[in-house]
């Protein structure tokens, strides 16, 4: 899952960087409002993090631009927290709401929910066949086993999981599993698929040649 | 407790205001007209007796006279009489007498309210009494007793009970006595009073209630008022009184108490804003704490990374303790406690540290420091003066453009000392100027966070200078510059 932070606090950004990666999402930054904007406009983000006090245009300001051309789903982080500003900021097209100081892990299960709420998967748990992905505690099940997977590869197999029956192409996994700084080379996602197929069984995940992956929905 | 309510008080003493001036009038008009009511009762008998007894036909109701006859004056004195026509022959007036009260008591007979007389001779034996008259009437003491009035002439006029009495002295020491009932009159007279009372009362009442409407109308801009206080003693500061007539004395009493509330409202929202204001700005240092914390506590970390966390911790603990700092100040300065030196230094001396403190600052930003500062006396606090001034340097080389210039003059006119801070950097737009000094207000509500500022620098600014009984002013020119001004008693005047 690929999610973009906009926070204009460099301690605070690092910090949040650092968790979502290693909680296995793919994160990009911005620090100013402008900044933000471009990359939510360029970018297939599965969340998008955004501060309200923002250098430049604000994260209201954003995020309305934003909602004319895309529906990410916006979490936002502000240190307002009247009633007024809550109000303002879902009426404005944000889909939940953060207030600082905010532990990490609320902000993380918050995402998770944003990110299943929009992939419409309202339970947190998923049964393919006799694999059971349980997405609140992020681990995986084959036939009661527990596998253990890398934040890699449970990026990955979620991604296809929530989109499952469709086809997932190599593009699509390259913008939503890897951040901008990652300079991953191509073969590399054929090795995390080759590690799943070997943890979860070889027709877990089908190949289409030439386009990409799926899991077939009627596992 | 009601009784303690002015409208209660007002319509009490406005009651009995009005019963004490209608009670007199009442009296004094029962007064008179029984006064005027006897008066001519009096003079009614006065009439009947000298037409009974002067010539002509006695006692005739309306006083027509008859063909005249010989009889004596009746209104001359007893010791005149003795010179009268029947001087020597007292039977014969005495048997004249006996005629003449026959003759009217006869007139009399029949009638309602009838008049009655009654002759004496001088030894006190009974002359002749009309038939109307009432058994035993005594004979009035020639001097007079008491309630019997004698007048010069020696006519006695008196009450007994229900009957009203006028009597005269004759020759020979006679005395002729008419008389009447007064019940008819008395009777009128007790309507009178009734009436009176009747009036008086329907009177009252109308008072009682106009005065009731008066009082309740000027008592109602007070229950306004009244309402709208405990509204906002409530809570509710947004509440105002209504009052349309502005001249009145309420009136202006609710302009007053309005301006008061509209006051307070403003302190109160102030109050508010500053509280949410800065827990706003202590949340994000504590959001970087716990979110680095966390972050670093959730698995095991190199001795690298743990620094980094303290580091970025410390940091905004920095940032912490320093808006904390500025919040004490502030509030030392709002509640007086910040007692400022009264002391006597040199503001050009003061200026040109500042200046050397900020000069580093002004290097790495490429911004050069101009100062036009010659000696200028200067009373009060150096050390606050100096935190000022280098607040002001530092804003003025912050937003001030690459390459820009910082210039610094000072001044001593008419007893004031001007210290001027004129930058040229991107200036401060018009619809933000007259906030700059408020706590927490910035112009570019991130940018001033990233470079370290609290948001309370100009507050203090502010509330140093004005503690010097002194001002700050600002003038600014988007894209030009700004230029602070700060006005301080030279202690020469």
């Amino acid at each position: 899952m690929r999610v973009l932070i906009v926070e204009d606090e460099p301690d605070l950004l690092g910090s949040l960087l650092q968790a979502l990666r290693e909680d296995g999402y793919a994160a990009d930054s911005a620090e100013d409002g402008e900044e933000g904007l471009y990359k939510a406009e360029s970018y297939e983000y599965d969340a998008i993090l955004l501060d309200v006090m923002l250098p430049g245009i604000d994260g209201w300001e954003v995020l309305s631009k934003l909602r004319k051309t895309k529906k990410t789903p916006v979490l936002i982080l502000t240190a307002r927290d009247a009633v007024r500003d809550r109000v303002k900021g879902l009426d404005t097209g944000a889909d939940d709401y953060v207030v600082k100081p905010f532990d990490i892990d609320e902000v993380l299960a918050r995402l998770r929910a944003l990110i299943r709420r929009s992939a419409s998967e309202a339970q947190p748990r998923l049964a393919i066949g006799e694999v059971l992905i349980d997405m609140a505690a992020r681990t995986v099940t084959l036939r009661g086993e527990v596998v253990t997977l890398t934040a890699r590869e449970y990026g990955l197999l979620e991604f296809l999981a929530l989109h499952r029956g469709k086809l997932v192409t190599r593009t699509m996994l390259y913008e939503h599993l890897f951040d901008e700084n990652d300079n991953t080379l191509s073969n590399l996602l054929d090795v995390h698929v080759s590690n799943l197929r070997k943890k979860l069984g070889h027709d877990f995940i089908t190949t289409r040649r030439g386009h990409g992956y799926s899991i077939d929905p009627a596992l | 407790m009601i009784f303690k309510s002015i409208r209660w008080l007002l319509q009490a003493w406005h009651s009995l205001i009005l019963v004490v001036v209608l009670t007199g009038f009442g009296v004094t008009a029962y007064q008179v007209a029984r006064g005027n009511q006897l008066r001519r009762i009096d003079q009614e008998l006065q009439q009947r007796l000298i037409t009974a007894f002067r010539p002509g036909p006695p006692a005739d109701p309306h006083g027509h006279g008859g063909p005249p006859r010989e009889r004596p004056p009746p209104d001359r004195s007893p010791n005149e009489g003795k010179e009268g026509k029947h001087d020597h022959d007292p039977s014969g007036w005495r048997a004249h007498m006996r005629e003449v009260i026959a003759h009217a008591g006869a007139l009399e007979a029949g009638q309602t309210n009838a008049f009655y007389y009654v002759v004496w001779q001088q030894d006190g034996s009974l002359l002749a009494s009309s038939p109307g008259a009432p058994k035993d009437v005594p004979m009035p003491a020639e001097t007079g007793r008491e309630h019997e009035p004698v007048d010069r002439s020696g006519a006695i006029t008196r009450t007994r009970g229900e009957l009203r009495e006028f009597c005269l002295c004759f020759p020979f020491g006679d005395r002729a006595l008419v008389g009447r009932s007064m019940a008819p009159d008395l009777a009128a007279m007790h309507r009178l009073a009734l009436w009176l009372f009747t009036a008086g009362a329907s009177v009252l009442a109308f008072g009682m209630a106009g005065g009731w409407w008066v009082a309740t109308r000027a008592i109602r801009p007070i229950e306004a008022i009244s309402a709208t206080a405990v509204k906002i003693a409530g809570g509710d500061l947004a509440q105002r009184i209504n009052a349309s007539d502005t001249e009145s004395e309420l009136g202006r009493l609710a302009g007053v108490l309005n301006s008061t509330f509209a006051r307070l409202e403003g302190a109160f929202t102030h109050q508010v804003r500053f509280t949410a204001d800065a827990s706003h700005e202590l949340r994000t240092p504590v959001s970087v704490i716990l979110s680095q914390t966390q972050t670093a506590l959730s698995r095991e970390r190199s001795a690298a990374e743990y620094r980094e966390t303290l580091q970025a911790c410390q940091r905004a603990a920095q940032r912490m303790r320093k808006l904390i700092e500025s919040l004490l100040e502030l509030a030392r300065l709002d509640a007086g406690q910040e007692r400022m030196k009264q002391e006597r230094f040199d503001l050009s001396r003061v200026a040109r540290e500042c200046v050397e403190l900020v000069r580093p600052l002004a290097a790495e930003r490429g911004v050069e420091m101009r100062c036009d500062l010659t000696g200028v006396e200067c009373l009060g606090d150096a050390e606050r003066v100096s935190q000022v001034v280098t607040n002001l340097l530092s804003n003025a080389i912050h937003f001030n453009r690459e390459r820009g210039e910082v210039r610094v003059t000072a001044r001593s006119e008419n007893g004031t000392a001007f210290l001027t801070i004129a930058d040229t950097g991107v200036g401060i737009p018009p619809e933000d100027l007259p906030h700059i000094f408020e706590r927490f207000y910035r112009v570019d509500k991130s940018r001033s966070r990233i470079q370290g500022k609290t948001g309370l620098g100009l507050a203090i600014c502010k509330a140093i200078v004005e503690a010097h009984s002194g001002a700050i002013e600002v003038t600014s020119q988007p894209g030009v510059g700004s230029t602070f001004e700060v006005r301080l008693p030279s202690g020469s005047a």
